[in-house]
């Protein structure tokens, strides 16, 4: 049976017009019935593949989608699941999600959670999964609130340091857990300054690293107080949690996410952050070593390219993309996107409805 | 070339070539709300010899109008509105310039300066300073609701930035076909008080490229877009200007990419120990460390 994956991505496999193609379209899994026009194969039940032809650029290898769910899941022995549009869409559990994960671990598969979300530790995400009804343990949950506390811990940021943090609740539980004394938080939302003569803001010292993620509670002091730190503290570390431009904190629409509050220091300090969260590989290097996987057995699935399919890829793992979040399967074709996935698929629960193809 | 310092024998020779002196504001002409000593005697002593004087500040926060005002409240009532070329006033003529439809609206995310000069100009403009009390609210029915007529966003320091005005910003970048992102400049800390520094708009807008994933049009020093302006008021060459600032990646970069002669003063935020450090590689042709030096080098032999 021809190999799928020589179909789409070589522009050596040209088909123009009155050329006769080098495979047999029959044997090419998953069809019903086969007829084509020009480059594109017409598939029922399924999008049109488009083929490679002599005038499009050549690119990265294009994303396939998943026919073959159980041939994926016997090849990888952990699934790293993104939260956000792929296990939930804001409270709202997706639609298949707990027989789907409760058939991996049927099969004897690791389930590891990776969101780039720092509102929450562990642990409330732990409760958010058990108010949803899905059986995860908080063990199983990484969030970039515990990445930076974990990299505090992995350089050994010294305990009689302090950290400064413009970001949310999660990120102060995890600095918390983890031994480390904290200022800031949500706190300084409420922290004016005057503009005035004779005005001046003093800022501890003892601050070895400033935190910057998402924090709906933003402002001018926090801003100025995290500059003041990255710039006059000798060797203080500026560390992200994250960078993500935008984020579903409703199902609804799109807001400003964590990309935003850390673009702010990096436009006072002119100093690039050091980023924890997806797609930095710090996360998956954490979790690898943690529990003594080999990449290469790893699956990820996540609904955003820039960073789950890019964290994936960086790590050198497989990645899946679905459809139940933010990407549409037009920006996935776009011409001006360069991310591919090896699979994409609607949503996890494709796991249980797709089954290996009759030919 | 490296810089040299302005000493009395090369300064005459300066001062001949030039016929108009640019005088940026902030760590030049005062600190915060605190004049710099010898400006005032130095401004009159320009102007008794016949140079024109105009200033150039990239802070937005107040109008052309507040900054004379501001001028007058320090003891430098000769100072008139059509002077100062602030980055407020060039963010409204950057519209005017480039037709934008006065049927559209201009989303601010800055100071009061910035929603006057778009007024003057005939132009729409929302938020500014009073969004700075709104607070966005994100439950599962509510939806955060943007205008859609906005067709422009503009950046500038923003001393009240919240997460509302950033989401507002973000939305109408966004979604609004067409919608340009506009800063009125990227200076990343300024001296907003005597005592220290305090980021600049270069933060403000660098939050808002972080969320749209955009680079904006700057209408402020570097970018030579107000030189327009001086060139038209004065009718002179930019070669017999000499921009006189305390920044080198705003003052003297926006001198030089004009075709100015240029200044560093080292009353600012710039020391001499920044300007000559090798990994610095923007040079004015000369440096000192006040504007007042020119006082007193001109009363030299």
């Amino acid at each position: 049976m021809l190999n799928r994956t020589t179909l789409v991505s070589s522009s050596s496999v040209s088909l123009l017009p009155n050329s006769k193609p080098f495979f047999s379209v029959k044997a090419f899994s998953g069809f019903r019935s086969s007829s084509f026009s020009g480059g594109i194969i017409r598939r029922i039940d399924h999008k049109p593949l488009r083929v490679m032809t002599p005038n499009m650029t050549p690119r990265a290898m294009a994303a396939q989608q998943l026919e073959n769910a159980d041939q994926l899941i016997d090849s990888v022995e952990t699934f790293i699941f993104d939260c956000d549009g792929v296990i939930w869409k804001g409270d709202k559990l997706i639609e298949g999600v707990p027989e789907t994960l409760d058939m991996l671990r049927a099969k004897g598969k690791r389930l590891v959670f990776v969101t780039n979300n720092s509102t929450k530790s562990r642990k409330q995400y732990g409760k958010k999964f058990e108010t949803l009804g899905l059986n995860v343990n908080e063990e199983e949950i990484f969030a970039s609130s515990f990445a930076a506390a974990a990299y505090l811990q992995s350089i050994n940021f010294p305990k009689d340091k302090k950290v400064y943090v413009i970001g949310e609740e999660g990120i102060l539980k995890e600095l918390d857990l983890a031994g480390f004394q904290y200022l800031g938080g949500p706190d300084d939302g409420k922290k004016q300054i005057e503009l005035k003569p004779g005005f001046l803001m003093e800022h501890d010292n003892d601050v070895g690293a400033v935190v910057v993620g998402f924090d709906r509670y933003f402002n001018y002091y926090k801003i100025q107080y995290g500059t003041l730190c990255i710039r006059e503290n000798p060797g203080c570390l500026f560390i992200a949690t994250n960078r993500d431009a935008v984020t579903h904190l409703t199902d609804a629409q799109e807001w400003a996410g964590g990309g935003s509050m850390v673009g702010a220091l990096v436009g006072s300090c002119q100093r690039e952050p050091l980023v924890v969260g997806k797609p930095s590989t710090f996360m998956m290097d954490y979790l690898a070593d943690k529990f003594g996987i080999e990449k290469s057995q790893i699956c990820m699935v996540g609904d955003r390219l820039d960073t789950d399919i890019l964290f994936g890829q960086n790590g050198g793992c497989k990645t899946l993309l679905v459809l139940s979040g933010v990407t549409s399967i037009s920006m996935l074709e776009s011409p001006e996107n360069k991310i591919q996935p090896d699979f994409y698929t609607s949503k996890i629960s494709d796991f249980l409805s797709l089954k290996a193809a009759n030919v | 070339m490296a810089p040299k310092l302005l000493s009395s024998t090369n300064f005459k020779s300066l001062f001949n070539s030039v016929d108009t002196f640019l005088f940026d504001c902030d760590g030049v002409i005062w600190k915060g709300d605190t004049l710099i000593d010898g400006v005032s005697q130095t401004l009159d002593l320009l102007r008794s010899k016949g140079k024109n004087i105009v200033f150039v500040t990239n802070n937005s926060m107040k109008s052309r109008r507040q900054y004379a005002e501001k001028f007058r409240s320090l003891g430098l009532a000769s100072v008139t509105q059509d002077e100062i070329f602030s980055s407020s006033f060039a963010a409204a003529m950057y519209l005017k310039a480039n037709n934008f439809p006065k049927d559209k609206k201009v989303y601010v995310i800055g100071g009061e300066g910035v929603l006057e000069e778009l007024q003057l100009a005939g132009f729409t403009g929302l938020g500014g300073p009073e969004d700075g009390e709104k607070k966005a609210q994100w439950k599962s029915n509510s939806l955060f609701q943007h205008d859609k007529t906005v067709g422009a966003v503009v950046v500038g320091l923003d001393p009240n930035i919240n997460y509302y005005k950033l989401q507002y910003g973000t939305l109408c970048v966004r979604e609004n076909p067409g919608c340009l992102f506009i800063a009125t400049n990227r200076d990343a800390v300024g001296h907003m008080t005597d005592l220290q520094e305090w980021p600049g708009a270069g933060c403000m807008v660098a939050a808002m490229c972080g969320s749209t994933e955009k680079e904006p049009i700057v209408v402020g020093k570097p970018a030579t877009f107000m030189m327009d302006f001086l060139i038209q008021k004065f009718g002179t060459e930019t070669s017999r200007m000499c921009m006189v600032g305390d920044r080198l990646d705003t003052d003297v970069l926006f001198g030089q990419n004009a075709g100015c002669k240029t200044l560093l003063v080292l009353s600012g935020c710039t020391s001499e120990s920044n300007l000559l450090d090798e990994n610095n590689k923007i040079e004015p042709d000369y440096y000192t460390s006040m504007v007042s030096d020119i006082t007193k080098l001109m009363d030299s032999p």
